[in-house]
């Protein structure tokens, strides 16, 4: 059995005391003004409070650990998006570029603007061509885009299967059914065309793609029957309710996958739940911030919350 | 002198304290490498890891106080050379596989189990405790092992 990584799960056991808990939360609602919800938040996570510090701080423990690097498949995707269409507008693409991210934008920026897409790494080289000639060609942004979203999907289950343990084969996984049912469920509310759904959905084993494109396509009621066949069952029902609710239990899905992890003393497994959990705790501070902007009353709040990693 | 004795004595010695040392030598290893990543969190944590690091390092310690007994009975440390039959020799050499052998694969065992516990300390250091008993339960196996090897050595009659 392997003891990979012993020193940095410990550093990052270390470092778990360092998230916000449930009643950080709760203090954070009850806080009377942002700034004071802000010092109860700034207080517990003494300055760790980015994502492009938690990577610095896990790739600098696994430098080339090439499954941890999946874990941001889905912000080299955005950023490619980003270039993509800022270099054909001819705008600055570096107010839409997220960090971190495994391709700098410089690297980006220079792939696109020289056609040069094989400097770019396996994973984006392909879809970065393949979208750059579906924009030019349509100017169809949307289209593009939705090409793009599906490799990345693609991406990270084809790399999790060939370089990931269970974990990431399963994180990618649920990422994947969670996103393509978003997908399904967008376009058969706004009636897009069979092409567009298959161009945008990505499939995955737990999902077949064909049956899920031609259930959007029929429609919104027919594509719920449908989930209501497969194991995402309760997905359906939540989207019934509303897509918020479905929003917020894929979250609480992936968190309570990573809690899975937290158990192990060795491996990436502990490191990438971290992230996970940093990314959660980032995502909750957010809606918070956003809900008390709005002036939404607690139980509203509490209702948009996402599990906790601790 | 029948040499071929003494060396089987010579070479129960060395794994004794080679084996032991190699299993506690990785466990002292892997624990610190953990203690390692959870004080440059926290500095503080420094001593309750420290002892969770020592655990494993006993092996080491049996696999010499075995070899110690083996080279005083058989005069290597006394410089009265013993005449050993390749029969005795081969006792000696039995004598020091309980602990060579457990020693190896306990003092690793034991570095697992105290690196998963720096985990514990890391996370509720309150409960350091916990994570101390978890891992010296496997000592016992080491310590078993000890005894037999002196019992045997103990019970050779040159």
């Amino acid at each position: 059995m392997s003891v990979k990584y012993a020193n940095a799960v410990a550093a990052v056991k270390a470092m778990e005391n360092t998230l916000l808990t449930r009643s950080d939360i709760d203090q954070m609602i009850s806080a009377r003004t942002r700034a004071e919800a802000e010092a109860i938040a700034s207080a517990k996570t003494s300055g760790n409070d980015s994502l492009e510090k938690v990577w610095e701080m896990l790739s600098s423990y696994a430098p080339d650990d090439m499954e941890l690097r999946i874990l941001l498949y889905r912000n080299d995707f955005h950023d490619l998006k980003a270039v993509l269409k800022a270099t054909i507008a001819n705008r600055d693409p570096s107010v839409y570029y997220i960090s971190p991210a495994n391709v700098s934008l410089e690297e980006l920026s220079r792939a696109v603007s020289t056609k040069e897409f094989d400097i770019l790494p396996a994973h984006l080289a392909e879809p970065a061509e393949e979208a750059y000639e579906l924009l030019t060609r349509t100017l169809d942004g949307q289209l593009s885009d939705s090409l793009i979203d599906a490799a990345a999907l693609k991406a990270m289950q084809d790399d999790a299967e060939k370089y990931g343990g269970e974990f990431m084969k399963s994180f990618a996984a649920l990422t994947t059914v969670c996103a393509d049912i978003k997908t399904a469920y967008r376009c058969s509310r706004n009636g897009k065309n069979a092409g567009f759904i298959e161009t945008a959905v990505c499939g995955s084993r737990e999902i077949d793609k064909l049956s899920l494109v031609r259930a959007a396509q029929t429609g919104t009621e027919s594509l719920l029957s449908f989930l209501d066949t497969t194991p995402y069952g309760e997905a359906a029902a939540l989207l019934r309710e509303s897509p918020a609710r479905f929003e917020k239990w894929c979250d609480d899905k992936i968190m309570e996958l990573a809690e899975t992890a937290r158990l192990q003393a060795f491996g990436i497994e502990p490191l990438a739940a971290y992230y996970i959990a940093k990314e959660a705790e980032l995502k909750n501070l957010r809606i918070l911030g956003v809900c008390r902007e709005c002036g939404s009353d607690r139980e509203t709040i509490e209702e948009r919350m996402r599990k906790l990693y601790v | 002198m029948n040499s071929i004795g003494l060396a089987l004595a010579i070479i129960g010695a060395a794994c004794a304290s080679l084996f032991a040392g190699i299993g506690s030598a990785k466990g002292v290893g892997l624990v610190g490498e953990a203690a390692a990543g959870v004080v440059s969190v926290d500095p503080n944590k420094f001593s309750k890891v420290l002892i969770l690091q020592l655990l494993p390092g006993t092996q080491g310690l049996y696999g010499l106080l075995t070899a110690i007994l083996m080279l005083r009975k058989i005069g290597i440390l006394g410089g009265d050379l013993a005449d050993l039959s390749t029969a005795q020799g081969l006792m000696f050499l039995a004598a020091a596989m309980p602990i060579a052998i457990v020693g190896l694969f306990s003092g690793i065992a034991q570095g697992r189990a105290a690196a998963a516990g720096v985990g514990i300390t890391a996370k509720k250091p309150e409960h350091n405790g916990k994570g101390i008993i978890m891992a010296a339960m496997v000592e016992t196996y080491a310590i078993l092992a000890l005894l037999v090897s002196i019992l045997i050595i103990n019970n050779i009659s040159i």
